[in-house]
């Protein structure tokens, strides 16, 4: 009887301090975002930073974003061809290319391979600047590290994935297009014609709206386990780990949401 | 008698439950090179930390030449705090996504750079090069150059030897001796490094078990009859 008691206890420790840090860890994200947001408007900006992690941010993923969408594209059009030649619907690949990827593929894509590019480097770097003093070293040359480190990319990261995506709607239709045209004999006017016909501005503006908002989880998410890594090589490791995983969670999650309200309009 | 710089009193900082500082008391007076020795793990760089407000502590006072507590500041006051404050940082903690030139002209860019690389004896040759191109000899001038280029009204120098060879170890003793006595700055070093005490300490604050257990002239350390402080020195040397 003594013994299931000790055990229940324990039991229910575990789980309240589970519940007791996941509220924490709320409340320290929170304020992280207050204090991003109070260092936003009263703080200095640096533009050269910025256009730093403009060029590191965006310039520097689209390989990889251009890759991913123009393979999708391709995939894509092959997937819906197999199905649609089913019933005689061949016509509606154009349609279903575009569609899937300025409201779905492009944002979400492009978010989760920044986040395992961007991110990870955003989180290892704050991360070795945290355990080798280079944030003290900041503060003693009275310099804001806020101001410094998250700011720039932050607001690089909100501005750099919509254009990110923006590039990738233009890779994955085209991916589509060459697909069509090449394998199974679609005109190209024809193809080019059903695509520019069908797509609307809301498709493309939920896009970029996605990728902004990505934008802001990926470098925010990056900052925060970056800032508070704590111990050496290993801390830096697991704030990257979490960084990324959390950033690709939190893609997926607002990627749903997101949805829903453009889905109501 | 000197101007007192800043005054610790009954300072405890502890870390999970485990108590690193306690009752601390010490004082630090102007123009004066203060030499915090003990053991790895004594607490010696916790509580540089915490006079220059890098790190927060749990009681206790530490009142600055204006009588303002640290512990209470504004976060405004405390940044102006720390910014009295050149550290020479354990391992040096260069930005190193920056040269060598844009560290030093970090704070001020139109300062003349040449008076200061003949200063820590470097050369301009250094200044395009990235802190993960230099030796980490060479590392420790530049974080000391960084250190001193703002004037701080307090130098801190965490372990400015630690990792070098006794040849290199000599001259950045050497160096910041010329720099403590030209400058007639207010110098605080923690090390275990009973050359560096020798070459430019004046007063020596000996730290164990997170209390100040001996306080005096760097002279008379070699009389003492505490002995723990023996023991240290000896190993020490």
């Amino acid at each position: 009887m003594k013994f299931n008691l000790l055990v229940f206890q324990k039991v229910f420790r575990k789980i309240g301090s589970y519940v007791f840090n996941f509220f924490y860890d709320i409340g320290d994200v929170f304020f992280f975002f207050l204090l991003f947001i109070k260092n936003l408007l009263t703080d200095k900006f640096y533009p050269r930073l910025f256009f730093n992690q403009i060029v590191k941010i965006g310039f520097n993923s689209l390989p990889v974003v251009g890759l991913t969408a123009i393979f999708t594209g391709m995939v894509l059009a092959l997937q819906s061809y197999t199905g649609f030649s089913r019933f005689s619907a061949e016509s509606a690949i154009p349609n279903v290319v575009v569609l899937s990827i300025t409201r779905e593929l492009a944002p979400v894509l492009a978010g989760l391979m920044v986040a395992g590019r961007a991110g990870a480097a955003i989180a290892a770097e704050i991360g070795t600047m945290k355990v080798t003093e280079q944030i003290d070293a900041l503060k003693t040359l009275s310099t804001n590290p806020f101001s410094y480190l998250v700011t720039p990319r932050v607001i690089a990261g909100i501005i750099s994935l919509p254009f990110l995506v923006l590039i990738g709607d233009i890779i994955g239709v085209l991916g589509g297009y060459l697909i069509c045209v090449n394998l199974l004999n679609f005109n190209p006017s024809v193809y080019l014609q059903n695509t520019y016909n069908f797509v609307e501005f809301i498709d493309i503006f939920s896009g970029l709206v996605k990728a902004a908002v990505f934008g802001f989880i990926i470098t925010f998410i990056g900052c925060y386990f970056g800032f508070n890594t704590k111990g050496g090589a290993q801390g830096v490791g697991q704030s990257t780990t979490y960084s990324v995983v959390s950033s690709s969670i939190l893609i997926l999650l607002m990627n749903y949401i997101i949805t829903s309200l453009f889905f109501k309009l | 008698m000197r101007k007192l710089k800043i005054e610790i009193k009954k300072l405890s900082k502890n870390f999970e439950k485990r108590f690193v500082l306690k009752d601390l008391d010490l004082n630090i007076y102007e123009s004066e090179s203060l030499s915090i020795i003990g053991e790895s793990g004594s607490g010696k760089s916790v509580l540089a930390r915490c006079i220059t407000g890098l790190t927060e502590f749990e009681k206790g006072k530490i009142l600055t030449d204006d009588s303002k507590d640290v512990m209470r500041m504004s976060s405004k006051s405390l940044n102006e705090h720390i910014s009295k404050f050149g550290i020479l940082f354990q391992n040096s903690a260069l930005l190193d996504s920056l040269s060598v030139e844009e560290n030093l002209k970090f704070t001020d860019k139109n300062i003349n750079l040449s008076e200061i690389l003949n200063e820590i004896n470097l050369t301009k040759k250094i200044l395009k090069k990235f802190p993960s191109e230099i030796s980490v000899g060479d590392q420790k001038r530049v974080g000391l150059a960084r250190a001193i280029l703002k004037e701080p009204e307090i130098l801190i120098l965490d372990e400015p030897t630690t990792g070098l060879d006794p040849l290199i170890s000599n001259q950045i003793n050497i160096l910041i001796k010329n720099i403590v006595e030209k400058k007639k700055i207010t110098a605080v070093t923690i090390t275990h490094d009973m050359t560096s005490v020798n070459e430019y300490g004046e007063k020596v604050a000996f730290l164990r078990s997170g209390k100040i257990e001996w306080y005096g002239d760097a002279k008379k350390i070699y009389d003492t009859k505490n002995k723990n402080l023996k023991n240290f020195i000896d190993g020490a040397l």
